[in-house]
Protein backbone atom coordinates (compact mmCIF):
# COMPACT_ATOMS: atom_id res chain seq x y z
CA UNK A 1 0.00 0.00 0.00
CA UNK A 2 0.88 3.59 -0.33
CA UNK A 3 2.96 4.71 2.64
CA UNK A 4 1.74 8.31 2.40
CA UNK A 5 -1.44 9.02 4.31
CA UNK A 6 -4.24 11.31 3.24
CA UNK A 7 -3.03 14.37 5.18
CA UNK A 8 -0.34 15.61 2.75
CA UNK A 9 -2.86 15.37 -0.07
CA UNK A 10 -5.38 17.39 1.92
CA UNK A 11 -2.79 20.07 2.64
CA UNK A 12 -1.81 20.18 -1.03
CA UNK A 13 -5.47 20.39 -2.00
CA UNK A 14 -5.93 23.31 0.41
CA UNK A 15 -2.97 25.14 -1.08
CA UNK A 16 -4.23 24.61 -4.62
CA UNK A 17 -7.73 25.70 -3.62
CA UNK A 18 -6.42 28.89 -2.09
CA UNK A 19 -4.34 29.63 -5.16
CA UNK A 20 -7.47 29.16 -7.26
CA UNK A 21 -9.47 31.45 -4.98
CA UNK A 22 -6.72 34.05 -5.19
CA UNK A 23 -6.87 33.81 -8.95
CA UNK A 24 -10.62 34.42 -8.93
CA UNK A 25 -10.13 37.46 -6.72
CA UNK A 26 -7.11 38.95 -8.41
CA UNK A 27 -7.36 38.36 -12.11
CA UNK A 28 -9.56 40.56 -14.31
CA UNK A 29 -9.44 38.35 -17.37
CA UNK A 30 -12.67 36.32 -17.48
CA UNK A 31 -10.91 33.32 -19.01
CA UNK A 32 -8.32 33.32 -16.24
CA UNK A 33 -11.05 33.56 -13.66
CA UNK A 34 -12.57 30.48 -15.27
CA UNK A 35 -9.27 28.65 -15.20
CA UNK A 36 -8.91 29.50 -11.51
CA UNK A 37 -12.34 28.02 -10.87
CA UNK A 38 -11.17 24.86 -12.63
CA UNK A 39 -8.14 24.81 -10.36
CA UNK A 40 -10.40 24.99 -7.31
CA UNK A 41 -12.61 22.17 -8.59
CA UNK A 42 -9.49 20.12 -9.18
CA UNK A 43 -8.20 20.65 -5.69
CA UNK A 44 -11.57 19.53 -4.31
CA UNK A 45 -11.32 16.44 -6.49
CA UNK A 46 -7.88 15.71 -5.11
CA UNK A 47 -9.24 15.86 -1.58
CA UNK A 48 -12.10 13.53 -2.54
CA UNK A 49 -9.73 10.97 -4.04
CA UNK A 50 -7.47 11.18 -0.99
CA UNK A 51 -10.41 10.55 1.32
CA UNK A 52 -11.65 7.73 -0.89
CA UNK A 53 -8.30 6.01 -0.52
CA UNK A 54 -8.27 6.65 3.20
CA UNK A 55 -11.65 4.99 3.71
CA UNK A 56 -11.27 2.36 1.02
CA UNK A 57 -14.52 3.45 -0.65
CA UNK A 58 -14.86 3.89 -4.38
CA UNK A 59 -17.76 6.32 -3.90
CA UNK A 60 -15.30 9.20 -3.68
CA UNK A 61 -14.08 8.36 -7.15
CA UNK A 62 -17.65 8.41 -8.40
CA UNK A 63 -18.17 11.89 -6.97
CA UNK A 64 -14.97 13.05 -8.65
CA UNK A 65 -16.33 11.65 -11.87
CA UNK A 66 -19.52 13.69 -11.45
CA UNK A 67 -17.57 16.83 -10.60
CA UNK A 68 -15.55 16.40 -13.77
CA UNK A 69 -18.70 16.03 -15.83
CA UNK A 70 -20.28 19.10 -14.31
CA UNK A 71 -17.04 21.03 -14.79
CA UNK A 72 -16.99 20.06 -18.46
CA UNK A 73 -20.57 21.28 -18.92
CA UNK A 74 -19.82 24.47 -16.99
CA UNK A 75 -16.72 25.20 -19.06
CA UNK A 76 -18.57 24.70 -22.32
CA UNK A 77 -21.40 27.06 -21.37
CA UNK A 78 -19.11 29.58 -19.71
CA UNK A 79 -16.77 29.81 -22.65
CA UNK A 80 -19.72 30.23 -25.02
CA UNK A 81 -20.89 33.11 -22.83
CA UNK A 82 -17.42 34.64 -22.86
CA UNK A 83 -17.29 34.41 -26.66
CA UNK A 84 -20.66 36.14 -26.90
CA UNK A 85 -19.62 38.86 -24.46
CA UNK A 86 -16.45 39.40 -26.42
CA UNK A 87 -18.44 39.78 -29.61
CA UNK A 88 -20.66 42.34 -27.97
CA UNK A 89 -18.06 44.55 -26.37
CA UNK A 90 -14.64 43.49 -27.65
CA UNK A 91 -13.44 42.87 -24.11
CA UNK A 92 -13.47 40.11 -21.54
CA UNK A 93 -12.20 42.22 -18.71
CA UNK A 94 -14.67 41.53 -15.94
CA UNK A 95 -14.37 45.12 -14.71
CA UNK A 96 -16.14 46.14 -17.91
CA UNK A 97 -19.15 43.97 -17.16
CA UNK A 98 -21.06 46.18 -14.81
CA UNK A 99 -24.55 46.36 -16.29
CA UNK A 100 -25.99 44.32 -13.46
CA UNK A 101 -24.37 46.38 -10.76
CA UNK A 102 -27.13 47.70 -8.55
CA UNK B 1 7.57 7.56 -2.37
CA UNK B 2 7.58 10.63 -0.20
CA UNK B 3 10.14 12.48 -2.26
CA UNK B 4 8.04 11.65 -5.33
CA UNK B 5 4.97 13.15 -3.70
CA UNK B 6 6.92 16.21 -2.61
CA UNK B 7 8.36 16.74 -6.09
CA UNK B 8 5.02 16.34 -7.85
CA UNK B 9 3.14 18.55 -5.39
CA UNK B 10 5.88 21.18 -5.63
CA UNK B 11 5.53 21.23 -9.42
CA UNK B 12 1.73 21.40 -9.05
CA UNK B 13 1.84 24.38 -6.70
CA UNK B 14 4.50 26.07 -8.79
CA UNK B 15 2.43 25.62 -11.94
CA UNK B 16 -0.67 27.00 -10.21
CA UNK B 17 1.25 30.03 -9.01
CA UNK B 18 2.70 30.61 -12.47
CA UNK B 19 -0.79 30.32 -13.93
CA UNK B 20 -1.94 33.09 -11.61
CA UNK B 21 0.88 35.46 -12.33
CA UNK B 22 1.39 35.15 -16.09
CA UNK B 23 0.04 38.07 -18.10
CA UNK B 24 -0.33 35.99 -21.26
CA UNK B 25 -3.46 33.86 -21.02
CA UNK B 26 -1.96 31.19 -23.29
CA UNK B 27 0.94 30.76 -20.89
CA UNK B 28 -1.51 30.55 -18.01
CA UNK B 29 -3.46 27.82 -19.78
CA UNK B 30 -0.27 25.87 -20.46
CA UNK B 31 0.75 26.08 -16.81
CA UNK B 32 -2.71 24.93 -15.82
CA UNK B 33 -2.21 21.90 -18.06
CA UNK B 34 1.02 21.15 -16.19
CA UNK B 35 -0.91 21.42 -12.92
CA UNK B 36 -3.63 19.05 -14.14
CA UNK B 37 -0.99 16.58 -15.28
CA UNK B 38 0.55 16.66 -11.80
CA UNK B 39 -2.86 16.07 -10.23
CA UNK B 40 -3.38 13.10 -12.58
CA UNK B 41 -0.05 11.73 -11.36
CA UNK B 42 -1.19 12.18 -7.76
CA UNK B 43 -4.36 10.25 -8.62
CA UNK B 44 -2.13 7.40 -9.79
CA UNK B 45 -0.29 7.55 -6.47
CA UNK B 46 -3.67 7.46 -4.70
CA UNK B 47 -4.66 4.16 -6.37
CA UNK B 48 -7.09 5.84 -8.77
CA UNK B 49 -5.79 4.88 -12.21
CA UNK B 50 -9.21 5.28 -13.82
CA UNK B 51 -9.60 8.83 -12.57
CA UNK B 52 -6.05 9.62 -13.61
CA UNK B 53 -6.88 8.64 -17.17
CA UNK B 54 -10.15 10.59 -17.08
CA UNK B 55 -8.27 13.57 -15.70
CA UNK B 56 -5.81 13.45 -18.58
CA UNK B 57 -8.42 12.97 -21.28
CA UNK B 58 -11.18 15.24 -19.97
CA UNK B 59 -9.30 17.98 -18.15
CA UNK B 60 -5.92 18.31 -19.77
CA UNK B 61 -7.34 17.11 -23.05
CA UNK B 62 -10.83 18.37 -23.77
CA UNK B 63 -11.34 21.23 -21.32
CA UNK B 64 -7.93 22.83 -21.71
CA UNK B 65 -8.06 22.53 -25.50
CA UNK B 66 -11.39 24.34 -25.29
CA UNK B 67 -9.77 27.07 -23.20
CA UNK B 68 -6.83 27.46 -25.56
CA UNK B 69 -9.17 27.45 -28.53
CA UNK B 70 -11.30 30.25 -27.07
CA UNK B 71 -8.27 32.30 -26.00
CA UNK B 72 -6.79 32.13 -29.48
CA UNK B 73 -10.14 32.59 -31.20
CA UNK B 74 -10.74 35.81 -29.30
CA UNK B 75 -7.16 36.95 -29.59
CA UNK B 76 -7.42 37.62 -25.89
CA UNK B 77 -3.92 36.52 -24.97
CA UNK B 78 -3.19 39.70 -23.10
CA UNK B 79 -5.75 41.74 -21.33
CA UNK B 80 -4.33 44.30 -19.03
CA UNK B 81 -5.34 43.89 -15.44
CA UNK B 82 -6.97 47.24 -14.96
CA UNK B 83 -8.17 49.15 -11.94
CA UNK B 84 -6.16 50.06 -8.91
CA UNK B 85 -8.25 47.96 -6.62
CA UNK B 86 -6.80 44.80 -8.12
CA UNK B 87 -3.59 45.29 -6.16
CA UNK B 88 -5.55 45.91 -3.01
CA UNK B 89 -7.73 42.86 -3.57
CA UNK B 90 -4.67 40.78 -4.30
CA UNK B 91 -2.99 41.81 -1.09
CA UNK B 92 -6.13 41.21 0.94
CA UNK B 93 -6.70 37.85 -0.74
CA UNK B 94 -3.12 36.76 -0.12
CA UNK B 95 -3.39 37.74 3.52
CA UNK B 96 -6.64 35.80 3.94
CA UNK B 97 -5.13 32.82 2.14
CA UNK B 98 -2.09 32.74 4.38
CA UNK B 99 -4.24 33.06 7.49
CA UNK B 100 -6.51 30.24 6.32
CA UNK B 101 -3.50 28.06 5.58
CA UNK B 102 -2.12 28.74 9.03
CA UNK B 103 -5.45 27.90 10.62
CA UNK B 104 -6.28 24.72 8.72
CA UNK B 105 -3.30 23.28 6.94
CA UNK B 106 -0.64 23.96 9.53
CA UNK B 107 -2.19 21.85 12.32
CA UNK B 108 -2.63 18.96 9.92
CA UNK B 109 0.94 19.25 8.72
CA UNK B 110 2.33 19.50 12.25
CA UNK B 111 0.24 16.54 13.38
CA UNK B 112 1.52 14.64 10.41
CA UNK B 113 5.11 15.35 11.31
CA UNK B 114 4.57 14.75 14.99
CA UNK B 115 3.31 11.20 15.16
CA UNK B 116 3.60 8.18 12.96
CA UNK B 117 0.31 7.13 11.52
CA UNK B 118 -1.27 4.28 13.42
CA UNK B 119 -2.74 1.36 11.58
CA UNK B 120 -6.49 1.87 11.15
CA UNK B 121 -8.27 -0.16 13.79
CA UNK B 122 -11.01 -1.59 11.66
CA UNK B 123 -8.82 -3.20 9.02
CA UNK B 124 -10.80 -6.11 7.70
CA UNK B 125 -9.84 -9.50 6.41
CA UNK B 126 -12.01 -12.14 4.85
CA UNK B 127 -12.18 -15.69 6.04
CA UNK B 128 -14.12 -18.74 5.01
CA UNK B 129 -14.24 -22.32 6.10
CA UNK B 130 -13.99 -25.17 3.67
CA UNK B 131 -15.27 -28.47 4.93
CA UNK B 132 -13.23 -31.21 3.33
CA UNK B 133 -13.83 -33.93 5.86
CA UNK B 134 -15.07 -37.18 4.38
CA UNK B 135 -18.36 -38.23 5.73
CA UNK B 136 -22.03 -37.73 5.60
CA UNK B 137 -23.89 -34.55 4.87
CA UNK B 138 -24.91 -34.12 8.50
CA UNK B 139 -21.49 -32.90 9.38
CA UNK B 140 -21.41 -29.29 10.35
CA UNK B 141 -18.91 -26.77 11.40
CA UNK B 142 -19.05 -23.86 13.70
CA UNK B 143 -16.75 -20.96 14.00
CA UNK B 144 -17.09 -19.54 17.40
CA UNK B 145 -15.26 -18.45 20.42
CA UNK B 146 -14.20 -21.25 22.69
CA UNK B 147 -16.55 -21.66 25.57
CA UNK B 148 -19.55 -20.52 23.60
CA UNK B 149 -19.99 -23.70 21.65
CA UNK B 150 -23.65 -24.44 21.17
CA UNK B 151 -25.03 -27.82 20.29
CA UNK B 152 -26.20 -27.91 16.73
CA UNK B 153 -28.92 -29.92 15.20
CA UNK B 154 -27.75 -33.11 13.62
CA UNK B 155 -24.56 -34.97 14.11
CA UNK B 156 -21.71 -32.64 14.73
CA UNK B 157 -18.31 -34.15 14.65
CA UNK B 158 -16.04 -31.20 14.61
CA UNK B 159 -16.20 -27.64 15.66
CA UNK B 160 -13.68 -25.02 14.74
CA UNK B 161 -13.20 -21.99 16.88
CA UNK B 162 -11.25 -18.87 16.28
CA UNK B 163 -9.68 -17.25 19.28
CA UNK B 164 -8.32 -13.75 18.98
CA UNK B 165 -4.78 -13.58 20.31
CA UNK B 166 -4.82 -9.83 20.56
CA UNK B 167 -7.18 -8.83 23.35
CA UNK B 168 -8.02 -5.56 21.62
CA UNK B 169 -9.76 -7.38 18.79
CA UNK B 170 -13.47 -7.67 19.33
CA UNK B 171 -14.46 -11.25 20.00
CA UNK B 172 -18.09 -10.78 19.15
CA UNK B 173 -17.19 -10.74 15.50
CA UNK B 174 -16.29 -14.38 15.82
CA UNK B 175 -19.00 -15.58 18.09
CA UNK B 176 -21.98 -17.34 16.74
CA UNK B 177 -21.05 -17.90 13.14
CA UNK B 178 -22.62 -21.14 12.16
CA UNK B 179 -22.02 -22.85 8.90
CA UNK B 180 -24.73 -25.38 8.61
CA UNK B 181 -25.18 -25.42 4.89
CA UNK B 182 -24.33 -28.61 3.08
CA UNK B 183 -21.08 -28.80 1.24
CA UNK B 184 -20.78 -28.12 -2.44
CA UNK B 185 -22.59 -24.89 -1.80
CA UNK B 186 -20.65 -21.80 -2.61
CA UNK B 187 -20.10 -20.31 0.77
CA UNK B 188 -19.30 -16.69 1.32
CA UNK B 189 -16.48 -15.10 3.12
CA UNK B 190 -16.93 -13.57 6.48
CA UNK B 191 -15.39 -10.27 7.40
CA UNK B 192 -13.18 -10.36 10.44
CA UNK B 193 -10.97 -7.80 12.05
CA UNK B 194 -7.44 -8.34 10.87
CA UNK B 195 -5.09 -9.68 13.48
CA UNK B 196 -3.69 -12.83 14.98
CA UNK B 197 -6.01 -15.66 15.81
CA UNK B 198 -5.74 -19.20 16.95
CA UNK B 199 -7.78 -21.80 15.18
CA UNK B 200 -9.03 -24.31 17.70
CA UNK B 201 -10.44 -27.55 16.40
CA UNK B 202 -12.36 -29.82 18.64
CA UNK B 203 -13.96 -33.09 17.69
CA UNK B 204 -17.30 -33.52 19.25
CA UNK B 205 -20.08 -36.04 19.24
CA UNK B 206 -22.79 -33.46 19.62
CA UNK B 207 -22.24 -32.52 23.22
CA UNK B 208 -18.93 -30.78 22.70
CA UNK B 209 -17.55 -32.83 25.54
CA UNK B 210 -14.06 -33.18 24.22
CA UNK B 211 -11.68 -30.28 24.49
CA UNK B 212 -9.60 -28.83 21.74
CA UNK B 213 -7.48 -31.42 20.04
CA UNK B 214 -5.74 -29.17 17.64
CA UNK B 215 -4.71 -25.55 17.48
CA UNK B 216 -3.07 -23.60 14.75
CA UNK B 217 -1.99 -20.00 14.54
CA UNK B 218 -3.68 -17.85 11.94
CA UNK B 219 -2.55 -14.37 11.00
CA UNK B 220 -5.12 -12.37 9.08
CA UNK B 221 -3.52 -9.46 7.27
CA UNK B 222 -5.75 -6.54 6.26
CA UNK B 223 -7.51 -6.80 2.91
CA UNK B 224 -6.61 -10.45 2.55
CA UNK B 225 -8.85 -13.41 1.86
CA UNK B 226 -8.18 -16.70 3.57
CA UNK B 227 -9.73 -20.13 3.30
CA UNK B 228 -9.40 -22.46 6.24
CA UNK B 229 -9.69 -26.00 4.95
CA UNK B 230 -10.57 -28.63 7.51
CA UNK B 231 -9.70 -32.11 6.36
CA UNK B 232 -8.72 -35.50 7.65
CA UNK B 233 -5.05 -36.27 7.44
CA UNK B 234 -3.33 -39.58 6.96
CA UNK B 235 -3.68 -40.45 10.65
CA UNK B 236 -7.45 -39.93 10.40
CA UNK B 237 -7.10 -36.84 12.53
CA UNK B 238 -8.66 -33.54 11.72
CA UNK B 239 -6.16 -31.18 10.26
CA UNK B 240 -6.37 -27.60 9.12
CA UNK B 241 -4.76 -26.03 6.10
CA UNK B 242 -4.72 -22.28 5.59
CA UNK B 243 -5.01 -21.12 2.00
CA UNK B 244 -4.41 -17.49 1.22
CA UNK B 245 -6.84 -16.81 -1.60
CA UNK B 246 -5.98 -14.54 -4.45
CA UNK B 247 -9.21 -12.71 -5.22
CA UNK B 248 -7.71 -10.36 -7.76
CA UNK B 249 -9.18 -10.69 -11.20
CA UNK B 250 -7.60 -13.44 -13.32
CA UNK B 251 -5.94 -12.55 -16.59
CA UNK B 252 -8.33 -11.48 -19.33
CA UNK B 253 -10.29 -14.40 -20.71
CA UNK B 254 -9.12 -16.81 -18.02
CA UNK B 255 -10.38 -18.35 -14.84
CA UNK B 256 -8.40 -19.30 -11.79
CA UNK B 257 -8.78 -22.79 -10.40
CA UNK B 258 -7.29 -23.71 -7.05
CA UNK B 259 -7.12 -27.37 -6.20
CA UNK B 260 -6.74 -28.61 -2.66
CA UNK B 261 -5.87 -32.24 -2.20
CA UNK B 262 -7.71 -33.68 0.79
CA UNK B 263 -7.12 -37.25 -0.33
CA UNK B 264 -4.48 -38.20 2.15
CA UNK B 265 -3.09 -41.39 0.77
CA UNK B 266 -2.23 -40.35 -2.74
CA UNK B 267 -0.92 -37.60 -4.92
CA UNK B 268 -3.41 -36.11 -7.29
CA UNK B 269 -2.93 -34.79 -10.81
CA UNK B 270 -5.45 -32.83 -12.80
CA UNK B 271 -5.41 -33.82 -16.44
CA UNK B 272 -7.37 -32.77 -19.45
CA UNK B 273 -8.54 -35.73 -21.51
CA UNK B 274 -9.69 -35.28 -25.05
CA UNK B 275 -12.85 -37.35 -25.00
CA UNK B 276 -15.25 -37.98 -22.22
CA UNK B 277 -14.87 -41.57 -21.11
CA UNK B 278 -16.04 -43.67 -18.27
CA UNK B 279 -12.54 -45.03 -17.92
CA UNK B 280 -11.26 -45.88 -14.50
CA UNK B 281 -7.66 -45.41 -15.54
CA UNK B 282 -5.49 -43.45 -17.90
CA UNK B 283 -3.72 -46.68 -18.86
CA UNK B 284 -4.33 -47.93 -22.34
CA UNK B 285 -3.24 -51.49 -21.63
CA UNK B 286 -3.00 -53.82 -18.67
CA UNK B 287 0.65 -53.18 -17.84
CA UNK B 288 0.08 -49.46 -17.97
CA UNK B 289 2.99 -48.85 -20.31
CA UNK B 290 0.90 -46.64 -22.53
CA UNK B 291 -1.38 -43.83 -21.46
CA UNK B 292 -4.30 -42.40 -23.35
CA UNK B 293 -3.64 -38.92 -24.76
CA UNK B 294 -3.97 -36.29 -22.10
CA UNK B 295 -2.57 -32.97 -20.97
CA UNK B 296 -1.43 -32.50 -17.40
CA UNK B 297 -2.63 -29.28 -15.83
CA UNK B 298 -1.55 -30.06 -12.27
CA UNK B 299 1.06 -32.70 -11.72
CA UNK B 300 1.36 -34.82 -8.58
CA UNK B 301 -0.16 -32.57 -5.94
CA UNK B 302 0.75 -33.99 -2.51
CA UNK B 303 -1.87 -34.52 0.15
CA UNK B 304 -2.82 -31.48 2.17
CA UNK B 305 -1.30 -29.20 -0.42
CA UNK B 306 -2.88 -26.79 -2.85
CA UNK B 307 -1.99 -25.17 -6.13
CA UNK B 308 -3.57 -22.59 -8.43
CA UNK B 309 -3.66 -22.45 -12.17
CA UNK B 310 -5.29 -20.22 -14.74
CA UNK B 311 -7.44 -21.89 -17.35
CA UNK B 312 -8.40 -20.38 -20.67
CA UNK B 313 -12.08 -19.79 -21.18
CA UNK B 314 -13.81 -22.76 -22.76
CA UNK B 315 -15.03 -26.29 -22.26
CA UNK B 316 -12.83 -29.07 -20.89
CA UNK B 317 -13.05 -32.71 -20.00
CA UNK B 318 -11.07 -32.86 -16.81
CA UNK B 319 -10.08 -35.85 -14.71
CA UNK B 320 -8.45 -36.17 -11.32
CA UNK B 321 -5.85 -38.91 -11.48
CA UNK B 322 -3.69 -40.41 -8.80
CA UNK B 323 -0.04 -41.43 -9.20
CA UNK B 324 -1.05 -44.90 -10.41
CA UNK B 325 -3.02 -43.28 -13.24
CA UNK B 326 -6.32 -44.30 -11.69
CA UNK B 327 -9.08 -41.85 -12.51
CA UNK B 328 -10.58 -40.68 -9.24
CA UNK B 329 -13.14 -38.28 -10.56
CA UNK B 330 -14.19 -37.03 -13.96
CA UNK B 331 -15.44 -33.54 -14.61
CA UNK B 332 -17.01 -33.94 -18.03
CA UNK B 333 -17.73 -30.87 -20.10
CA UNK B 334 -16.29 -28.55 -17.49
CA UNK B 335 -17.07 -24.95 -18.36
CA UNK B 336 -14.29 -22.51 -17.64
CA UNK B 337 -15.89 -19.09 -17.38
CA UNK B 338 -13.80 -16.02 -17.63
CA UNK B 339 -13.24 -14.12 -14.43
CA UNK B 340 -14.31 -17.02 -12.25
CA UNK B 341 -12.28 -17.91 -9.21
CA UNK B 342 -12.90 -21.45 -8.11
CA UNK B 343 -11.50 -23.50 -5.29
CA UNK B 344 -11.95 -27.24 -5.43
CA UNK B 345 -11.19 -29.67 -2.68
CA UNK B 346 -10.80 -33.28 -3.74
CA UNK B 347 -12.17 -35.45 -0.95
CA UNK B 348 -12.38 -39.21 -0.58
CA UNK B 349 -15.82 -40.34 0.46
CA UNK B 350 -15.89 -43.60 2.36
CA UNK B 351 -18.64 -45.65 0.85
CA UNK B 352 -20.56 -48.39 2.61
CA UNK B 353 -18.33 -51.21 3.85
CA UNK B 354 -17.10 -53.40 1.04
CA UNK B 355 -17.72 -50.92 -1.71
CA UNK B 356 -15.11 -48.88 -3.47
CA UNK B 357 -14.37 -45.44 -2.18
CA UNK B 358 -15.66 -42.59 -4.26
CA UNK B 359 -14.18 -39.16 -4.67
CA UNK B 360 -15.78 -35.83 -5.04
CA UNK B 361 -14.39 -32.46 -5.95
CA UNK B 362 -16.23 -30.04 -3.70
CA UNK B 363 -16.39 -26.61 -5.26
CA UNK B 364 -16.18 -23.27 -3.49
CA UNK B 365 -16.63 -20.29 -5.70
CA UNK B 366 -15.60 -16.73 -5.15
CA UNK B 367 -16.08 -13.65 -7.19
CA UNK B 368 -13.10 -11.71 -8.33
CA UNK B 369 -12.81 -8.45 -6.46
CA UNK B 370 -11.83 -5.68 -8.85
CA UNK B 371 -8.79 -3.74 -7.74
CA UNK B 372 -9.54 -0.55 -5.82
CA UNK B 373 -9.93 2.42 -8.16
CA UNK B 374 -9.78 0.31 -11.29
CA UNK B 375 -12.23 1.07 -14.11
CA UNK B 376 -14.14 -2.07 -13.16
CA UNK B 377 -14.55 -1.07 -9.53
CA UNK B 378 -15.57 2.49 -10.36
CA UNK B 379 -17.88 1.29 -13.11
CA UNK B 380 -19.64 -1.16 -10.81
CA UNK B 381 -20.37 1.55 -8.25
CA UNK B 382 -21.21 4.08 -10.95
CA UNK B 383 -23.71 1.97 -12.81
CA UNK B 384 -25.21 0.04 -9.92
CA UNK B 385 -25.44 2.42 -6.98
CA UNK B 386 -25.42 5.69 -8.91
CA UNK B 387 -27.45 4.97 -12.02
CA UNK B 388 -29.85 7.87 -11.47
CA UNK B 389 -27.13 10.49 -10.92
CA UNK B 390 -25.35 9.19 -14.00
CA UNK B 391 -28.53 9.71 -16.00
CA UNK B 392 -29.01 13.18 -14.51
CA UNK B 393 -25.44 14.16 -15.30
CA UNK B 394 -25.93 12.88 -18.82
CA UNK B 395 -29.03 15.06 -19.09
CA UNK B 396 -27.03 17.97 -17.73
CA UNK B 397 -24.42 17.48 -20.42
CA UNK B 398 -27.14 17.35 -23.04
CA UNK B 399 -28.70 20.57 -21.73
CA UNK B 400 -25.28 22.22 -21.67
CA UNK B 401 -24.69 21.11 -25.24
CA UNK B 402 -28.00 22.59 -26.35
CA UNK B 403 -27.31 25.75 -24.38
CA UNK B 404 -23.96 26.21 -26.06
CA UNK B 405 -25.52 25.71 -29.46
CA UNK B 406 -28.19 28.30 -28.66
CA UNK B 407 -25.59 30.74 -27.37
CA UNK B 408 -23.33 30.35 -30.36
CA UNK B 409 -25.87 29.88 -33.12
CA UNK B 410 -25.30 31.91 -36.33
CA UNK B 411 -28.59 33.65 -35.72
CA UNK B 412 -27.26 35.18 -32.54
CA UNK B 413 -24.14 36.18 -34.38
CA UNK B 414 -26.20 37.79 -37.15
CA UNK B 415 -28.27 39.74 -34.65
CA UNK B 416 -25.25 41.09 -32.82
CA UNK B 417 -23.58 41.92 -36.12
CA UNK B 418 -26.66 43.65 -37.46
CA UNK B 419 -26.99 45.68 -34.33
CA UNK B 420 -23.41 46.87 -34.59
CA UNK B 421 -23.76 47.68 -38.29
CA UNK B 422 -26.94 49.59 -37.63
CA UNK B 423 -25.25 51.53 -34.93
CA UNK B 424 -22.42 52.51 -37.26
CA UNK B 425 -24.70 53.52 -40.13
CA UNK B 426 -27.02 55.64 -38.12
CA UNK B 427 -26.20 58.92 -40.01
CA UNK B 428 -28.54 61.82 -40.38
CA UNK B 429 -27.55 63.00 -43.80
CA UNK B 430 -28.06 61.06 -47.02
CA UNK B 431 -24.93 59.41 -48.36
CA UNK B 432 -24.98 61.52 -51.49
CA UNK B 433 -24.57 64.76 -49.64
CA UNK B 434 -21.66 63.33 -47.64
CA UNK B 435 -19.86 62.39 -50.85
CA UNK B 436 -20.57 65.66 -52.50
CA UNK B 437 -19.30 67.48 -49.47
CA UNK B 438 -16.10 65.52 -49.53
CA UNK B 439 -15.45 65.83 -53.25
CA UNK B 440 -16.64 69.41 -53.45
CA UNK B 441 -18.83 68.73 -56.42
CA UNK B 442 -22.34 67.63 -57.07
CA UNK B 443 -22.37 63.92 -57.64
CA UNK B 444 -25.74 63.94 -59.20
CA UNK B 445 -27.10 66.45 -61.64
CA UNK B 446 -30.39 68.07 -60.95
CA UNK B 447 -31.96 65.75 -63.43
CA UNK B 448 -31.05 62.68 -61.40
CA UNK B 449 -31.64 64.42 -58.16
CA UNK B 450 -35.20 64.80 -59.29
CA UNK B 451 -35.46 61.02 -59.36
CA UNK B 452 -34.45 60.68 -55.74
CA UNK B 453 -37.22 60.04 -53.33
CA UNK B 454 -38.87 63.27 -52.40
CA UNK B 455 -37.79 64.95 -55.67
CA UNK B 456 -40.03 66.09 -58.52
CA UNK B 457 -42.41 63.66 -60.09
CA UNK B 458 -40.74 60.77 -61.92
CA UNK B 459 -41.15 59.84 -65.55
CA UNK B 460 -39.49 63.02 -66.87
CA UNK B 461 -36.14 61.35 -67.65
CA UNK B 462 -37.52 59.08 -70.27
Amino acid sequence: MNPIGAEPYIVLSMVLFLLGALGVLMRRNAILVFMSVELMLNSANLALVAFAREWGQVNGHVFVFFVMTVAAAEVAVGLALIVNIFRERQSINIDDLQQMRG
Amino acid sequence: MEWLFLAVSFVAVLAAAMMLTRQNAVHSALFLIVNFGCVAFLYLMLDAPFLAMVQVTVYTGAIMVLFLFVIMLLGAETTTDTSGRTRWLGLAGSAIAIILLLIFAFPIASDMLADDKAEPLDAQAQLRLINAIPGGEAEEFTVMEMGFAMPLAGTVRANVALDAVDASLPDDRIDGVIYDDPREVARGYRELAAGDYTIIVGVSDGSYASGPIFTKDLALTPDSATSVVVFENAEDLIDVAVLSDDLSAPAVGKMRLTLFNAVTDRQVSLVEVGQYTERRSLCDDGSCSRLIPHRRLIDQLPAGDHISLELDEGSYNLAFVDQDQNVLRILADYQAERGLIETRALVREPGPPGSQASYRAAVYNALAVPAFGSPEAVGQVLFIEYVLPVMLVGMLLLVALIGVIVLARPDALAQAERRRINRRRRVNRPLVSVISQQTGADVLSGEYQAKLPGGPADGSAE
